[in-house]
């Protein structure tokens, strides 16, 4: 289970920043008093366009941003307090994450696996069953650097996978990604949700929502706008389609 | 954890073939070949010009044969000369200039009865500053002229040199062969290995940062139980263990020159090589080495983590070598000797201990007060890169 509550985070806009963002403001409020709860067996969804704050929940969830307030706790681990123990708990997946390329696919999964100090048994064991659920082992012992691209995601979901983690981190899994890439995520996130782990992802891409969604937050400029079941948001929803939906939302938002 | 990173890291590098080329094949091939074909290109070149005939003009105004018999007394110095008559100076001045003549004497018409009447006459000698080289063998002409004119007005005058010329100085080297060679190698080597162990640490640094920032992988493996000190520690490791291989190979690479290329022919200098080269020197040296390339690598990680992208870090980083090549440089200024004060100096305190260990005169406590500087400045360049690392801003793009 992710458990957040008043989560914020403020940046320090150095002079170069400000000039990136046409801003004279010092601080830029990137996350503002956010809460939500994402409990396990289920998948949450945290939508928005871009900028409004998705990448640094995610990144704060996965402790590699420090809040600047507020509190989250997974598995009933302290994030703050316990950050090391909190990330043994996560796997963490996103789209614009690299791999290296200069390692074999075997080399890399073997490396996250040893810094997740999965010991050696345990790791043949799950590699055997992730390599032969996403038909890894033909290619395996190639670098990373000459797999195509559906062929990495492959490597990129067996490394996020391979410590068997309770709650698994997708920030917009799927960006960049072709349909059939963008499968084995889904798929992925389906399987995660039916072996009861958590799930939270991030996307702006209705139809994956649409599919995979149990809960949904949406949020804009840091702000929740919406925290519901995707059912209760369907009921409620005033336009024929989820993406006019979402975009009636935010206008709403900037009216206000 | 440190060593899984390390490990991992260090295969990654070794695979990189940017890496490769800067930390191996620079130093144990191009720069002996280079310096090989330098120095065989010098060599040849010089015994060239030892070969190749003088060509001296002359117009000779005067008409008795006194100028020109004793020109034929000059030894053959500078292996064989022609000489040229001209009838005026015309002709003469356009050959100097366009270097058609090395140079050429002017003897006025009263040389003869100017010297024989204990008078003054004056010889002209056109050059061309633009014919390197020439300086010194012209002067060489001039003294012997010189003094053959003398020799032969004291005679003369029936005076004995001895009586006018009251001392003979006679310069005596108390310097050992050792210390010569320490005063040429004592420049060249800390120089080529501060140079090539920056470079090897440059590449390193920056693919394991600024290009694992860029690649998206950085973000991945913060997100791993590994505490970040550990994982700035891990790629540190490989950093400076690509530095110290960097110079290792140069050391190799001089090495390769000796034995394969020839470099030294003169088989007593390559004896005395091999003496400075031994392993009590091998030892002072990396003592001293090994904090300066963590020095180094604290100070490159900090810059290549402020950076973005590969590019603006190398434009960043690659202008530092000439910061470092300013104090390198020192090695090659006669009269800077290892002290107190040196020895507290960044980078010159490696350089001048290196030049002291070569010609064996090192004094332990200043290498001591080194060491300890070296070790002050290399931690605050480690923990001033774990600031920067620390310091989410610079993690992500």
């Amino acid at each position: 289970m992710i458990k957040v509550q008043n989560l914020s985070k403020e940046f320090v806009l150095t002079r170069k920043l400000q000039k990136e963002f046409q801003t004279n403001n010092k601080k830029n409020i990137a996350v503002d008093d956010v809460s939500f709860t994402c409990h396990k067996g289920r998948i949450f969804s945290l939508l928005g366009p871009n900028g409004a704050g998705k990448t640094t929940i995610m990144r704060m969830l996965s402790t590699l941003v420090q809040p600047t307030s507020g509190e989250i706790e997974i598995s009933g681990i302290n994030v703050l307090k316990e950050p090391r123990e909190a990330r043994k708990k996560i796997g963490f997946l996103t789209g614009s994450s690299g791999l290296y390329a200069r390692l074999s696919g075997l080399e890399l999964v073997k490396y996250f696996a040893d810094l997740y100090e999965v010991s050696p048994q345990l790791f043949e064991v799950r590699k055997e069953k992730l390599f032969t659920l996403l038909g890894i082992h033909e290619f395996q012992h190639q670098r990373i650097g000459k797999m195509s691209t559906g062929m990495k995601q492959k490597i990129s979901l067996c490394r996020t996978m391979i410590h068997d983690p309770e709650v698994i981190v997708f920030d917009e899994p799927t960006s960049g990604l072709d349909v059939i890439a963008a499968e084995s995520i889904i798929q992925l996130i389906s399987d995660c949700k039916n072996s009861g782990k958590t799930v939270i992802f991030s996307s702006h891409i209705m139809s994956e929502v649409d599919l995979l969604c149990d809960d949904l937050a949406i949020i804009h400029k840091g702000k929740i706008i919406y925290n519901d079941s995707f059912e209760q948001f369907k009921s409620q929803m005033t336009t024929e389609s989820l993406t006019k939906e979402f975009i009636h939302l935010i206008h709403q938002q900037e009216l206000s | 954890m440190i060593f899984t990173i390390f490990k991992k890291e260090f295969i990654d590098t070794l695979r990189d073939k940017r890496t490769i080329i800067t930390m191996v094949v620079i130093p144990v091939l191009l720069i002996p070949l280079l310096m090989t074909i330098s120095i065989k290109f010098t060599k040849s070149k010089t015994e060239e010009a030892k070969n190749k005939a003088l060509r001296i003009g002359v117009v000779n105004l005067d008409s008795s044969d006194s100028f020109e018999a004793l020109l034929l007394k000059i030894p053959n110095e500078f292996g064989q000369r022609d000489f040229f008559k001209f009838k005026d100076t015309i002709e003469l001045k356009r050959k100097v200039k366009n270097e058609e003549l090395d140079f050429a004497l002017f003897v006025p018409k009263d040389f003869k009865s100017s010297v024989d009447s204990f008078y003054q006459s004056k010889l002209k000698i056109y050059f061309h500053s633009g014919n390197i080289g020439m300086g010194f063998k012209i002067n060489y002409f001039e003294e012997f002229i010189k003094k053959q004119m003398i020799a032969k007005r004291l005679k003369k005058l029936q005076i004995d040199e001895k009586q006018i010329n009251p001392i003979e100085i006679k310069q005596l080297d108390m310097a050992t062969s050792k210390e010569m060679l320490a005063q040429i190698a004592g420049g060249i080597l800390p120089y080529l290995f501060i140079i090539f162990g920056f470079m090897g640490c440059m590449y390193p640094a920056i693919d394991l940062f600024t290009g694992e920032k860029e690649r998206g992988t950085l973000e991945t493996l913060l997100t791993t139980p590994v505490l970040r000190w550990q994982v700035l520690i891990g790629k540190m490791l490989v950093v400076i263990l690509s530095g110290i291989l960097s110079a290792t190979f140069t050391l190799f690479g001089l090495f390769l020159s000796m034995e394969v290329f020839q470099l030294v022919e003169d088989p007593k200098i390559k004896d005395l090589i091999y003496q400075i080269l031994n392993v009590k020197f091998i030892l002072q040296f990396y003592f001293i080495f090994i904090p300066l390339i963590v020095f180094f690598a604290g100070f490159i990680i900090s810059l290549a983590l402020r950076a973005k992208t590969f590019k603006e870090a190398q434009s960043t980083i690659a202008p530092m070598n000439a910061v470092i090549i300013l104090p390198a440089f020192v090695g090659f200024i006669p009269g800077i000797e290892l002290d107190w004060s040196t020895a507290c100096i960044p980078i010159v305190n490696v350089v001048l201990a290196c030049k002291e260990m070569i010609a064996d005169t090192l004094y332990f406590p200043h290498l001591i007060l080194s060491f300890g500087m070296m070790i002050v400045y290399a931690t605050i360049a480690v923990l001033f890169s774990y600031k920067k690392f620390d310091n989410e801003g610079n993690l992500f793009l």
